[in-house]
């Protein structure tokens, strides 16, 4: 594999070339320290070397808000909207985050095929840059190294000056047509290590789950827990969604609009009558953690956590991931030594 | 996952997009429920098996699931009963015959028949968990000669709340069917029995080695069934039972259907008591 050298200083030529053949959706810099994937107006915005932006890429595929139809209430007739293909280039990808695309991709062609996400998904081509870990980051525990390529048509390895710079698709070749770049002839550095771990594989977690049910963890994690569902909403593979209708001003026009939902809301299995089946915060917690750990990771075997660190980061009440799955393990491994 | 392995997205169905069926007759069944009789365009069958469930919406107002109460075997349209719950079913209530509204479906997996076949089918049906048993009633009654005796347990809150109630005195009426109703409070003209669901149980003439049974009722119904038919003898292999749950999309997408790892929209409503007696979050 060729691998080039793509100079700091040349950072910006190599976006303004890519922009020139295709829209370029990249990390900004939103505050001292948030960074955000928005789409590319100038090649000097796109910042590589960051922590880690609040949502995925998944919103480019999964819309917080997506109308699935529309509806004229004067003839009660509906048409299908019209979903853009998205042929974009997704630029600074982290492993984790891509990794998360890849299990959306399961969900949504797993039973029904889904052609919202799967016409906006289909066309994107992914360029990937390794990061250094945080004290959020835990990818490394569920197979995600920073310096992963996997689905990558490009990948980025952070040098102190500047990247290592990898093509790898004939997608990825064509992108960097017109582009002359050195070769790198010298090796890649060794990316940094994690802060943050679990100690067991899914294979082991999904027997420690399976022990957990009835852990104190949930209710003592449900005394901090707000029930805000931040975690749900910052999660790249969390896929949740509500369907509600909006009418215009005119209540003659609207559309039935999809919009994230997430299982830390009271009112997400709530039925007609007023019913809900996950009544407490601490029913609501197992229900996400099993969600990463067990319920979809038993059918596909892997775990359905990223280790972005998003929900750890971002939790209004400071409960970590890590902490309650660690927990989970410690109580399990003390139970099978000594059982009580 | 190689998406190049897929259809590409432009061939796939929108799954999200209803047919307008037309709403063909409306009848009032109860202070709380309604009947509706409700026809797809162009003739076509809805094509359903008992215990599905279709996703209703009106333009506007919403979309919700409910459950088909008419069996396959009446053809032409398809048949619902419908609590008043909220803002869609009171728009619902307002409309005629002749209305159009949104449907998609069948969804779910419904219940297998052939799990049912040549043996006796014990129905055991509390409040509006008669609607989507009454699929398979009258399925079972539509095809006499495939199935042995049929046995329905009926309870309602009150004798007001009786649904289909033309349909219970045939039933009642029909030397083929084992019918026993019981109401929670009856009213002064009420001459049939007063208590809950579960004193039906103990009296049924069951032959427990032959019998097959499917439960629909009120979430809390359920773990006091089973506690009556355990203790008659039933052997868990026996039960079926139909789950309600929020499905929003039908699809197996939104999620909010949930119990543990399953979704009820793709794997139940209608579960197999064995697969779910370890899902704590089931019953």
């Amino acid at each position: 594999m060729v691998q080039f050298y793509l100079e700091g200083d040349r950072v910006s030529e190599f976006v303004a070339h890519l922009m020139k053949q295709k829209p370029v959706y990249a990390p900004h810099r939103k505050g001292q320290k948030s960074f955000s994937f928005e789409k590319t107006e100038n090649a000097e915005d796109v910042v590589l070397d960051y922590v880690r932006t609040m949502h995925s890429i998944k919103k480019f595929f999964l819309p917080p808000k997506e109308d699935l139809l529309h509806f004229d209430l004067t003839k009660n007739e509906s048409e299908p909207v019209e979903i853009p293909m998205s042929e974009a280039i997704f630029l600074g990808v982290h492993s984790y985050d891509l990794a998360a695309v890849g299990r959306l991709d399961y969900n949504f062609t797993v039973g029904s095929p889904e052609k919202n996400y799967l016409t906006r998904r289909q066309n994107a081509i992914f360029i990937g840059v390794s990061f250094e870990p945080d004290k959020y980051h835990f990818s490394g525990s569920v197979g995600i190294r920073p310096e992963d390529n996997t689905g990558c048509d490009i990948f980025l390895t952070k040098l102190f000056d500047g990247y290592v710079l990898e093509i790898l698709t004939d997608k990825g070749r064509e992108l960097m047509e017109g582009l002359s770049l050195p070769a790198h002839d010298a090796g890649k550095p060794a990316t940094g290590h994690f802060h943050q771990h679990i100690f067991v594989p899914q294979a082991k977690l999904s027997e420690v789950m399976e022990h957990s049910y009835d852990n104190p963890v949930w209710e003592e994690t449900a005394e901090k827990c707000v029930g805000c569902g931040t975690c749900n909403l910052v999660c790249p593979t969390c896929y949740c969604f509500n369907v509600e209708e909006n009418v215009d001003i005119t209540a003659t026009k609207g559309s039935r609009e999809r919009h994230w939902d997430g299982c830390m809301l009271r009112k997400f299995s709530e039925v007609a009558g007023g019913e809900v089946f996950r009544e407490s915060l601490a029913s609501r917690q197992r229900h996400r953690i099993f969600r990463k750990f067990k319920y979809i990771s038993d059918q596909t075997g892997q775990p359905w956590c990223v280790g972005c660190g998003r929900c750890t980061t971002y939790c209004t009440a400071g409960i970590s991931i890590v902490s309650i799955v660690n927990r989970l393990i410690g109580d399990y491994e003390r139970a099978a030594v000594a059982p009580i | 996952m190689n998406l190049s392995e897929l259809k590409t997205p432009a061939e796939l169905e929108d799954l999200y997009h209803p047919v307008m069926a037309e709403i063909k007759e409306v009848k009032r069944l109860s202070a709380m429920e309604t009947y509706y009789r409700v026809e797809m365009p162009d003739g076509e069958e809805l094509g359903h098996k008992p215990g599905q469930f279709v996703e209703l919406s009106i333009f506007g107002v919403g979309e919700a699931p409910f459950s088909i109460s008419s069996s396959p075997t009446l053809k032409g349209s398809f048949e619902l009963g419908v609590r008043r719950a909220g803002m869609l079913t009171d728009v619902l209530l307002r409309q005629q015959p002749g209305t159009k509204i949104g449907i998609r479906g069948p969804f779910g997996n419904g219940i297998d028949v052939e799990k049912f076949k040549g043996k006796d089918v014990l129905i055991v049906a509390g409040g509006i968990g008669l609607v989507p048993m009454r699929s398979m009633i009258n399925y079972v009654i539509d095809n006499r000669d495939q199935f042995g005796k049929l046995i329905i347990c009926y309870g309602s809150k009150s004798d007001q709340d009786l649904l289909f109630t033309d349909e219970l005195a045939q039933w009642e009426n029909d030397p083929a069917i084992d019918y026993h109703v019981t109401v929670d409070q009856g009213s002064d003209s009420w001459q049939g029995k007063t208590g809950v669901i579960t004193t039906l149980i103990p009296g049924l003439d069951l032959d427990l080695a032959n019998t097959v049974c499917c439960i629909c009722g009120p979430p809390v119904m359920y773990r006091f069934v089973l506690l009556s038919l355990k203790s008659k003898g039933f052997a868990d292999e026996n039960i079926y039972m139909s789950l309600e749950r929020r499905m929003k999309c039908g699809v197996g997408k939104c999620g909010h259907c949930q119990i543990n790892h399953s979704y009820v929209c793709q794997d139940g409503p209608v579960y197999h008591y064995p697969d779910i007696k370890s899902m704590q979050e089931a019953l």
